[in-house]
């Protein structure tokens, strides 16, 4: 479990102005979650995803993995064991010239014997669906496949979490899918612990929870169709709801009977030609 | 005014073993007043397009004319580009190279900063590089603006932007839409994008234009092709299918609000 008190991140800017990036934040992700956190651009989501394996610390307030303090330096080897970061620019994140060498650099680095570490990366690139590319060059793949890798890498190091700060921005429709349903799988097949950064509501509207962000606090969370059907309030955090939201709202107001609960079109259409 | 593109063709490492072909036979003009959306998967031969339209890439066959007018292009993330040391000498830098007056300069800078809606009295003297990411682009763009293109090529504009900064962006751009009716030429990935600004879309697959119309019509007439290439439907228009599959009798929509007039009269309700 990530358990977040209090936290406060201040900084300063380039002017040396001081800036709350993040205001008494309090979360508690449970193991095997699928936490979506949407928001803004400048609302602290990308603040609070590196506050969760300690790149960035608490000015005031504490973060803990599984009990682990991030604050205590003695803890960070063990906790960015625990918590994978897959970042935007996949371009950033590779390091080695064929793909398996790159998957194979994080378990080398903390010491895998040698033996384990080739069954590791063969099972983290077959997790990823990525094993038949081990041996290409990784500058050659698609944005989609190497998000992948990048990922390959981290599940190299058998993480319990994986934050995924806005992996998809990047990428194009088919990326997009081919990144979000890895994450999807991961958590169902492994029950790794996600905690997924987006701009995108579609992405969001497949997690279990679902935070929204506003200005450095945590402003809203609960299920998809709990936030998703709430237009008014979305609106004001510069969120836009799903059309069916939007469309059931109006024809509402013109005398359609549709439940609230409608957060998809394909909700919507069974609601407004239900079949026989 | 007119781009006008005669049977271009364009190989990437011509000659070689490693051989690309990226356009093939390409016959195309985009009119001084049109929004096109160009759209397709990654390495379906935009990009090369739009750097042929710019001149940035010659053609190995055929033409490219560009009737007398500036081609203005936004690259994607373009605040990597920026370079000056303060705002107002990037945005300045092309103008000064259009041979402008200092005068002139100065009335364009000013102009293209408060069209990206960012202070002149406040920015103008700023690093742009320690600007927030929003403002660096918005910067960018600026910059771009500040030379007038009478053809604007956009690429992938609003790529990290969130809701309302894409929002944002494209209110600006339709608003210099309406002032000075340049054409703009749309890269993006986003078939929302393509369905709510453009009024013709242009599809491309394998280097070659696979459809080419408005909007509405490219996706509702070719919905499984587009589908089966791995591009997204736009929201409004997989409403409209799923209405209509479900026998609800529909006209074809362009956007949000006429679907919501016709859910409306199919229903019979005011």
């Amino acid at each position: 479990m990530i358990l977040i008190k209090n936290l406060k991140h201040i900084y300063k800017d380039s002017q040396n102005q001081e800036v709350e990036a993040l205001k008494d934040i309090n979360l508690e992700i449970a193991d095997g979650e699928f936490v979506a956190i949407i928001g803004a651009n400048g609302c602290g989501k990308s603040t609070l995803a590196k506050h969760l394996n300690g790149l960035l610390l608490p000015t005031e307030g504490e973060v803990s993995v599984d009990g682990l303090n991030t604050a205590d330096m003695d803890n960070l080897f063990q906790i960015r064991q625990k918590v994978g970061m897959v970042f935007q620019n996949p371009d950033n994140q590779i390091v080695a010239a064929v793909v398996e060498e790159d998957v194979a650099f994080g378990p080398e680095n903390i010491g895998v014997p040698s033996e384990e570490i080739l069954e590791r990366v063969n099972n983290a690139l077959m997790a990823v669906d990525m094993l038949p590319y081990a041996k290409h060059a990784p500058h050659r793949l698609s944005g989609g496949q190497k998000q992948r890798v990048a990922v390959a890498g981290i599940l190299a190091l058998e993480p319990k979490y994986i934050v995924w700060d806005e992996p998809t921005a990047m990428l194009d429709p088919a990326g997009r899918r081919e990144v979000l349903h890895t994450a999807l799988r991961l958590n169902k097949e492994k029950h790794i612990t996600m905690i997924y950064i987006t701009h995108y509501m579609t992405e969001a509207l497949q997690a279990d929870r679902v935070i929204v962000m506003s200005r450095g606090s945590v402003v809203m969370q609960g299920s998809p169709k709990e936030i998703f059907s709430q237009n008014k309030l979305l609106e004001k955090y510069s969120l836009e709801a799903p059309l069916a939201v939007r469309m059931s709202d109006k024809l509402r107001q013109r005398g359609a009977k549709l439940s609230e609960q409608i957060i998809t079109n394909q909700e919507l259409a069974e609601g407004l030609c239900p079949s026989n | 005014m007119s781009i006008k593109l005669n049977n271009v063709s364009f190989t990437y490492m011509s000659g070689t073993t490693m051989a690309h072909q990226a356009l093939r036979d390409i016959t195309l003009e985009i009119k001084k007043g049109e929004i096109v959306a160009l759209v397709g998967h990654t390495g379906s031969g935009k990009s090369t397009l739009i750097q042929i339209m710019k001149g940035l890439l010659h053609p190995d066959a055929g033409q490219v004319t560009v009737e007398d007018g500036e081609v203005g292009m936004v690259f994607q993330y373009p605040e990597a580009q920026l370079f000056a040391e303060t705002v107002y000498e990037d945005i300045a830098f092309g103008p000064r190279n259009q041979q402008k007056s200092p005068e002139q300069v100065d009335v364009a800078v000013k102009n293209a900063l408060q069209f990206v809606g960012l202070d002149f009295d406040e920015f103008s003297q700023r690093n742009p590089l320690r600007l927030s990411g929003g403002q660096m682009r918005r910067v960018a763009i600026a910059g771009v603006i500040a030379m007038e293109p009478d053809y604007l090529i956009l690429d992938e504009p609003s790529s990290g932007l969130d809701p309302l900064g894409r929002h944002n962006l494209f209110a600006k751009i339709m608003a210099l839409y309406k002032e000075k009716s340049p054409a703009v030429i749309l890269v993006t990935h986003s078939m929302e994008e393509a369905a709510t600004y453009a009024n013709r879309m242009i599809v491309m697959e394998e280097g070659a234009i696979l459809f080419d119309g408005k909007p509405a019509q490219v996706f509702t007439e070719h919905r499984e092709e587009l589908l089966n290439l791995g591009l997204e439907e736009p929201e409004v228009y997989q409403l409209h299918y799923l209405l209509a599959n479900r026998g609800m009798q529909l006209p074809m929509v362009q956007d949000e609000e006429q679907l919501f007039k016709e859910i409306k009269t199919a229903k019979g309700w005011r």
